[in-house]
Formats: C-alpha cells, structure tokens, sequence
C-alpha cells in the first residue's frame, strides 16, 4: 500500500512537473524561457543534493535526536505549526529591533548570532520533517514487514527517501515553493518543540520551598 | 490499622490468631495471597517502536540517493550550461536584507509602541508554546 503510495506521488510530481514546465495548452516556448526553466531546475536539483549530504551527515552525527523530532512532528503536528510560524514571526521581528541597533554596533553581532541560530534550526528542523515523511511514506508498520525490508529500513533510508520526496514537489513550480516554505515551518516547530531532539526543557522550573 | 494489626504484620506466625478475629485483615492478606494471573508479554503483538531498526544503515540506497541526485544535477548543469558551483551560488543566495527592510516596512505603520508591543506578545506566546514538553514517545 505505502509502496503504491510512494510510487504515485512520484510519479503525480513528475507529471505535474511536466504539465506545469511543457503545458499541453501552450503551443510554443521561447528559447530564453526555456533556457531560464533548465537553469532554475538545474540550481534546484543543485541545492537539493547538498541537502540529502546535509542531511545524512547530521543522520549520521545525530540520529536519534533527527528520530525523536521526528516522532514530535509526526504526533503534534499542530502544536509544530503553531510554534513554528510564532517562532519566524519571533526571528523576523527581533531581526527589526537588532537592525535598529546597527548604529550602535552591538546590532550587528546580535544579527549573526540570530541569523546563526535561525539558520541552524531551519536545517535541523527540514532534515527532521524529511525523516518524519520517509516515516509516513515508508515507515514499517509491523515486525515482519521490518525483518522482510533489505535496504528500506533505517533512520538514513527514511532521510532519504524524504529528501527524494519533498525534492521531487519542490520541482513543481509554485507548489514547490509553498510545500518548501511548510515544511520549514514544520522543521522550525519541531526543532524547537524538542530542543534539537534532545527533549529537555528550554526553562528551569524552580520548585517553591517547602518546610 | 490498631497494634494488633501491627504485631500480625511483624510476625505472621507468632500471631497467626489475630486473621481469625480481624476482618480487615483477612480480607486484606487474601487479596495478597491471591495468586497472580499472569501471560507471557507477545512482543509481536504489539506495534513497532520508532527505534526498532532504526540504527540500520542502508547503504546502498542512501549512496545510490545520493549519486542518482548527483548525476541528475551535473547532467542539468551540463544542459543549462552552468557551473555546479554557481548553479549552489545562485541557490543560496538569499536576500536577507531585503527581507529585512520590507519586515521593516510592514510595521512601520505600527509605530514604536506598537511594535513593541507586537514583539511582546509573539514572544510571550512564543514562550508559552515553548513550555510545553514535547510528547513524542510518551504519546
């Protein structure tokens, strides 16, 4: 069933990359239009090569932390969401205030340091929204399935099949994007929903003092 | 519970009489004495936990991933006539500064209470949405 799911997306991307880049309803193509479509899929696919490398090195480095994110995205999706568009506003608008201290020097280094970490998290985050869709797509389901499984098993099968995946719709022009741009906020809401998978509190509560 | 209760609880056999006068506690030591019913956990029964297999490196898959986006990357370069490196150059350009200044541009209108007092309240929901501990495995 996964399978037949797996394929079907595949091949509903490429058809829909097809269509949208030669369109049965447009007759003909400049050279210049065309030329710009290769060169954009060219930088696309580009970009998502150093994203599968990126992504099986912190796999690797990391995988139970990639795992657990994973897991948090994929049974609070919402609370990810909603943490992770609070948390973009939060980036964009304290890079407004940093920005205003830019006179003042001390703006700058406050800009590295929170593009810095936003850049951080954002690739933590999509690298553990593609495992958690490698998870959904192929994820096992019972033992036997997991035994009967040579190659398509594994937090880094998962991680790739991901990359596969959401690479192959962020070649749909439009959708791409947008599905791109989801799945980042996903990414940022679970990254920091577990703290980089490390599932610790980001506050200390301190307990009151009791006689 | 009375102090007979207590010496019955210390030492059963020296005062094996107290369980035929007190009811509370030959209810509560038959309960005790119940013999257990017990089965044999069938771990195949139940659903696959998240890290089972999940240390198992697929080789040939993740290197034939790789290499199969690596060619059709070249293979795209090649037809558009690009070097892979300004294809990567032209990917991660990014427009930081512009993103910033329309950032900018859209609270102007607010002016400075109110930005700050937008900064307030998204960071204040921001902190409340981070207090919550993640459920994950527990769930």
């Amino acid at each position: 069933m996964r399978k037949a799911v797996l394929i079907a997306l595949t091949i509903l991307a490429t058809v829909v990359t097809a269509l949208i880049a030669a369109p049965p309803f447009k007759t003909s193509m400049t050279l210049s239009e065309a030329a710009s479509m290769m060169t954009r899929t060219a930088v696309i696919v580009s970009v998502l090569f150093v994203w599968a490398i990126a992504a099986i090195v912190v796999t690797l480095m990391s995988g139970r932390e990639i795992r657990y994110s994973s897991i948090e995205v994929r049974t609070s999706p919402l609370h990810c969401f909603a943490l992770g568009l609070v948390a973009v506003t939060s980036f964009v608008l304290t890079a407004i205030l940093f920005s205003y201290l830019i006179p003042y020097v001390v703006g700058i280094p406050l800009l590295i340091a929170l593009a810095v970490f936003a850049i951080l998290t954002k690739i933590y985050g999509t690298i553990a929204v593609f495992h958690a869709v490698g998870a959904i797509v192929a994820g096992t389901r019972s033992r036997d399935d997991l035994a009967k499984r040579r190659w398509l098993r594994g937090d880094l099968a998962l991680v790739v099949i991901g990359v596969l995946l959401l690479g192959a719709i962020r070649l749909i022009p439009v959708v791409g994007v947008i599905a791109w741009g989801v799945a980042s906020v996903f990414g940022i809401g679970t990254a920091l929903a577990t703290k980089f998978g490390r599932r610790e509190p980001w506050f200390l509560v301190f307990r009151p003092v009791s006689d | 519970m009375n102090e007979a209760c207590q010496r019955y609880a210390e030492d059963p056999e020296g005062n094996a009489a107290h369980l035929a006068e007190c009811a509370k506690c030959r209810e509560m030591y038959a309960t005790l004495d119940a013999p257990i019913e017990s089965q044999p956990v069938r771990v195949e029964a139940l659903p696959v936990a998240a890290w089972e297999g999940a240390g198992y490196r697929s080789w040939p898959l993740v290197v034939g991933g790789a290499l199969a986006l690596a060619a059709v990357a070249l293979g795209l370069c090649a037809v558009a006539g690009i070097s892979p490196l300004a294809a990567l150059r032209a990917g991660a350009n990014f427009d930081w500064r512009g993103l910033l200044q329309m950032g900018a541009q859209a609270v102007k209108p607010l002016g400075p209470i109110g930005f700050s007092a937008l900064f307030i309240a998204v960071n204040t929901v921001l902190f409340l949405l981070l207090r919550r501990p993640p459920r994950g495995i527990d769930a």
